[in-house]
């Protein structure tokens, strides 16, 4: 049954949960798993999982993981035959993709080809229009630059800037009047030559309100392509999502089958060989073509639990050259399953990222519950990295069911030391529009009161008051210090 | 004299006091039996009258962090000296803090530099944007206290401003 992998060990080039995920995978395959690590990732689970771990260096901790040299260094030293990049860092640089080939490593991914066409969002875009699927009205800069800010306008408002070359919401602005255009334009500019080294832009009209809803698709080497559902991902910050879920509960069966399969067909005209996600935005009934994301997606435990997949492990059978063990008709999803992203994070503060030591860390477990963590008591929470700690996967019978079993899970979640956005995962569930299914994009600027702390009642406070009383030193050897008589009388003074 | 704790910027005034078999919380003009017993690791078991709750308790130095039905909260011991301490009036215009954790993406002034109010001092990214910090005074760059590339907590102290090195 085990077949003869063309490597025996493969190299993780990525840190925190994804990087202990894509571990226990590796592992459970029979395989040798390695991961890099910069000094300040020591204590991780991810290094202390896997069976080898290399440090690597850099001007910044981001800098190492992005240190693709190094990385195919450390590949080579520990005999490692394949690269898992992960989601992030170097897993959509098609350059990358080609060093580790000319090393004869196999790189966990698309051909840097397919990275190069869907990493390019213009041309991304223009590949899939001419294949006949739908994309947003738009204007490209490099069309024409001369006529571009006109252009621009054409498209009507609002509308949004993007970089050509971006991703993962860096550098997007909406423009809500002409007047502003100008400036934004210039601005989108700056940030996505900072990024990206590459200030070209495009802009796209502005679906006020979308949802946000993308399809998991999976190729192989062989020319077969099938989808594996959709994901609903609406609720957002900042152009980052916090909620993701299967199935939407926004899609009639035939918007399903219609958009599952456009995502189908372009992952098919593209040559698509590994996992990827076809993003879409959903509005007024329709949808359009948003981007691809050409490698393994932050969300991907959603579809996993629906279809008892492990998306890793097709992965990695699919870079060593296995034909996919399934056909599209094979695949059916079962039941509901709903991730929510435990960042480090302040949410009644503009979601300004927080920081601070993992003093105490208890994870909820039990039917139903997943935690995909990248954090161990003992680590240090820094801004050097997205503040993503965790991801909790909830999965029930129902969308009902999977929520009660979120909201229990994450009343058990413990983490002391550094604030995280827990107590506002367990507001938004609480929500009924977000119980109703009602979310879209703008979801949260809509409901503020999610992200606002509620007032403590006086009993919560009282009790709080008295733990940190009996916690505190200086406190209880006050108390300690007075015989009870005495104390009593104290208070009576007090 | 009480103590106090300081709980989502609020102060809050308690008093302790030894009673048999346990203690009695003096907290807004109310005597509560409180009895804290742990329960293995960072679990506790807080008993309020009869009431009993499940708290998870960690600290470090002054901070108290107690997760308690379901919420995390963070509490910090005042201690009585730096309560009655004077604050410095001027510093909240005179220094520049970060408003979150973030790098330094550029500088555009140096020490000895004459500023005045509303002049960009810095540029730092948080969070994949930029903000620029800018002066909240009048006055001269007293120091630069972090450098481009470098990055910061939030609150830390990025640029100090002296005031009177204006006209």
């Amino acid at each position: 049954m085990q077949k003869n992998w063309p490597f025996q060990s493969v190299l993780i080039a990525n840190r925190g949960e994804i990087a202990s995920r894509i571990v226990r995978t590796v592992q459970r395959l029979g395989l040798r798993a390695v991961v890099v690590h910069h000094a300040v990732d020591a204590g991780t689970p991810a290094v202390r999982q896997a069976d080898a771990a290399i440090e690597i260096h850099g001007a910044t901790p981001v800098a190492a993981y992005l240190d693709g040299a190094q990385i195919i260094e450390a590949a080579r030293g520990a005999g490692a035959g394949a690269i898992h990049p992960g989601y992030g860092f170097l897993s959509e640089n098609a350059g990358f993709a080609r060093a580790c080939a000319q090393a004869g490593l196999v790189f966990v991914g698309p051909s840097p080809e397919v990275i190069d066409l869907m990493g390019d969002k213009v041309r991304a875009r223009a590949f899939v229009a001419q294949g006949g699927f739908p994309v947003a009205p738009s204007a490209i800069e490099d069309d024409d630059p001369a006529s571009f800010a006109e252009r621009a306008l054409a498209v009507g408002f609002p509308l949004l800037i993007k970089p050509a070359a971006g991703g993962g919401g860096k550098g997007m602005r909406v423009v809500r009047e002409a007047a502003q255009l100008g400036a934004e334009l210039e601005r989108a500019r700056s940030e996505g030559q900072r990024y990206f080294g590459d200030g070209r832009l495009y802009v796209e009209r502005f679906v006020e309100n979308p949802r946000h809803i993308e399809v998991q698709v999976l190729g192989d080497a062989h020319g077969h392509v099938v989808h594996l559902f959709e994901r609903e991902c609406s609720v957002q910050r900042r152009f980052q999502k916090i909620v993701e879920e299967s199935p939407s509960p926004a899609l009639t069966p035939e918007q399903r089958r219609d958009i599952c399969a456009t995502a189908a067909g372009i992952a098919r005209r593209a040559g698509y060989a590994n996992a990827g996600t076809v993003e879409f935005i959903f509005g007024g009934g329709d949808f359009y073509f948003l981007e691809m994301n050409t490698r393994l997606q932050v969300e991907h435990p959603v579809t996993e639990e629906v279809l008892g997949i492990d998306l890793v492990e097709q992965q990695l059978r699919v870079a060593a050259g296995e034909p996919l063990g399934f056909a599209q008709d094979d695949l059916q999803p079962r039941g509901h399953a709903i991730e929510f992203r435990l960042y480090a994070e302040d949410p009644a503060r503009g979601y300004l990222p927080t920081t601070g030591p993992v003093l105490a860390l208890h994870e909820p477990r039990g039917p139903g519950v997943r935690i995909d963590s990248g954090i161990a008591a003992g680590q240090e929470v820094t801004a050097a990295f997205d503040p993503m700690l965790a991801k909790l996967i909830a999965s029930g019978a129902t969308r009902t069911e999977a929520m009660a079993t979120a909201r229990r899970a994450l009343s058990e979640y413990v983490l002391l030391g550094c604030k995280t956005n827990a107590g506002f995962l367990r507001r938004l569930l609480d929500h009924p529009a977000f119980a109703a299914g009602e979310i879209h994009t703008g979801f949260l600027d809509a409901h503020p009161e999610v992200a606002a702390e509620p007032p403590l009642a006086a009993d919560t406070l009282h009790r709080l008051l008295a733990t940190a009383a009996l916690a505190s030193r200086p406190v209880r050897d006050a108390a300690d210090a007075v015989p009870a008589l005495h104390a009593a009388m104290g208070a009576w003074r007090n | 004299m009480a103590h106090a704790f300081i709980l989502n910027g609020d102060e809050h005034e308690l008093w302790l006091s030894h009673e048999r078999g346990g203690y009695r919380l003096h907290v807004n003009a109310l005597q509560l039996p409180v009895k804290l017993l742990p329960r293995g690791d960072d679990l506790h078991e807080l008993i309020v009258h009869d009431d009993s709750h499940r708290v998870f308790i960690a600290q470090r130095g002054d901070e108290v962090h107690v997760h308690l039905d379901g919420e995390t909260h963070s509490l910090r011991y005042v201690h009585s000296l730096s309560r009655f301490a004077g604050e410095n009036k001027d510093e909240g215009e005179a220094v520049a803090r970060a408003p979150m954790p973030g790098a330094v993406i550029a500088v555009s002034v140096e020490a000895g530099q004459q500023v005045q109010r509303g002049q960009p001092l810095m540029v730092i990214e948080s969070m994949k944007m930029e903000t620029t910090i800018s002066a909240a005074c009048d006055g001269t760059v007293q120091a630069l206290h972090v450098s481009v590339g470098q990055t910061f907590d939030r609150d830390a102290v990025l640029v100090t401003l002296d005031r009177n090195g204006t006209a």
